[in-house]
């Protein structure tokens, strides 16, 4: 019940700012297909660099949509409208908000990710994402709205949420599968790089594109990242003695 | 029944509250009164579980109040000093989100919502957004929230600071409409006239420590129900007096200036805060 209500606070959010969401959802990735895809045209691992880049952007905007559905939003209500008191006062229980705000989130990330789809579909890539791809998206979307909590529960101001977006946003965007294979990075960084929860999402989004199937792995560490998150969020909500 | 046991708040090095221990009978309206940073807000907020006790704790009816027990938060709805609300939602949608908060029938979030957004006058602006509304609207807004749940218990921290005369007025009058019904409400507020006028019983808390808990009239006789008022070197002072007669021959005594008038509560706080200051 809580979480529906949740879902409805977020639906009334999107429905108010469903202009400026998609656009916000639209330009970078079009940035990024435009001049890594269209304008510098060349090849990796043998094909097209879109048929790469592509499934990686989807990554990332689910990525991107998901983080800040909740950081900026949750950050606002906490410190500054003080609107996260009355969620604190009500009787719903405070775990079925968390698990609304992470489900909440990650649809905005799916919904981001659709916008990237449907402007690519013009293009004949030959690219196939099915019903494991979005689970996939979802997934990833899960994980970034509920880094986003944690992050928004820490905040000491409201300024603090464009701050986590250049500290972990930005460089996972560059570093994780995105743009580039991360096969020809050192030893040792590259495993780091692989434990992130994009670098696997992008990867298992990228295998099914290719007519490939998914790891396992992938999917254990997108899970790990969720439980370890979702824990901590939900132990913030229930005794973080000032929030 | 509320009942606050050894309740205290550190942040830091800094002590709110010390040791509150106090109980708040079912249907009373309690005053919590205070200098500025006294502790009040702090205690409020414990009571509402947006913070949570260093030490100590609060029963609501004999059960522990923490952030799971929503049993015991069903009970409680705040009024809280700062516009606690989404800034970018209509009234009528601050209004549902309460309503769904606290599990209510959609039928019913709808009646409600009209009937308290025309009790305060706002039915003409429930689709405009809380950031486009005046600071009184807001206030106004905060109540009906509160209200849209039929608590048993209302907790409101400074629930007319910003409003004009009339409209706290109006608020006295609401408030005491909705103590009629059987609603305990615990109020903190700089408006000492408000604190007298509203409430039962009051707590004088200093420094985050219980200074004095009576009833309003009870402290005003332990203090002397009469005083003089006169202006001498240290500017105005006022001497409080158990007897008419007492105060009358301290005033034949004193300059012809000086003045006689009851007591009041703000002399109390005055009192109060100023030996403890």
């Amino acid at each position: 019940m809580g979480i529906i209500t949740v879902l409805w606070e977020k639906w009334v959010e999107f429905r108010r700012d469903f202009f400026k969401i998609t656009v916000a959802a639209m330009i970078s990735p079009l940035m990024y297909l435009i001049i890594f895809g269209l304008g510098i045209q060349t090849t990796s691992h043998g094909e097209p660099y879109l048929n790469f880049l592509i499934p990686g952007i989807v990554a990332m905007a689910t990525m991107t949509g998901s983080f800040g559905a909740i950081a900026q939003s949750m950050s606002v209500q906490r410190l500054y409208e003080r609107a996260l008191d009355q969620i604190m006062v009500s009787p719903t229980p405070l775990w079925q908000f968390i698990l609304g705000q992470i489900i909440g989130g990650s649809l905005r990330g799916l919904y981001a990710a659709g916008v990237i789809l449907v402007l690519t579909a013009p293009i004949r890539t030959g690219l196939t994402f099915n019903a494991l791809s979005f689970l996939i998206m979802f997934l990833n979307g899960t994980v970034f709205a509920t880094i986003a909590l944690v992050l928004s529960f820490l905040a000491k101001s409201y300024t603090d949420a464009p701050r986590f977006t250049s500290y972990i946003i930005m460089p996972m965007s560059f570093l994780c599968n995105t743009f580039f294979s991360t096969d020809q990075m050192p030893a040792g960084f590259r495993q780091v790089i692989a434990l992130l929860p994009l670098s696997q999402a992008s990867a298992m989004i990228r295998a099914i594109s290719g007519g490939q199937r998914p790891g396992a792995f992938g999917f254990a560490v997108l899970a790990a990242y969720l439980a370890v998150f979702g824990g901590i969020a939900v132990g913030f909500i229930y005794r973080k003695k000032n929030l | 029944m509320i009942e606050l046991r050894n309740l205290t708040k550190r942040f830091g090095s800094f002590t709110a509250v010390d040791g509150l221990t106090m109980t708040i009978g079912t249907g009373e309206f309690f005053g919590l009164l205070g200098p500025n940073g006294a502790g009040k807000t702090t205690t409020i907020s414990m009571m509402s579980t947006v913070l949570l006790p260093t030490a100590g704790e609060i029963l609501l009816d004999g059960v522990r109040l923490d952030r799971k027990a929503s049993a015991q938060k069903r009970k409680l709805s705040v009024i809280t000093q700062e516009y606690s609300m989404r800034q970018d939602m209509t009234m009528d949608e601050v209004m549902e989100y309460q309503g769904r908060l606290y599990f209510m029938p959609r039928k019913a979030i709808r009646e409600k919502t009209d009937a308290l957004l025309s009790f305060a006058g706002l039915i003409e602006y429930r689709h405009r957004t809380v950031r486009h509304l005046s600071g009184g609207m807001k206030r106004k807004l905060m109540i009906c929230r509160a209200l849209m749940i039929e608590p048993e218990i209302l907790l409101l921290d400074e629930p007319t600071a910003g409003m004009d005369a009339l409209s706290r007025r109006q608020m006295w009058n609401l408030l005491r409409q909705v103590k009629g019904q059987g609603v305990t409400i615990v109020l903190t507020t700089h408006y000492i006239e408000e604190a007298q006028a509203l409430c039962g019983r009051v707590a004088l808390i200093n420094r985050g420590k219980l200074q004095k808990l009576d009833a309003p009239d009870a402290l005003i006789r332990e203090l002397g129900p009469f005083a003089v008022d006169e202006t001498g070197a240290d500017g105005l002072v006022s001497r409080y007096f158990h007897s008419r007669e007492e105060a009358i021959a301290h005033l034949s005594a004193a300059s012809s200036d000086a003045a006689l008038r009851a007591t009041t509560l703000e002399d109390v706080f005055v009192d109060c805060a100023g030996r403890k200051l």
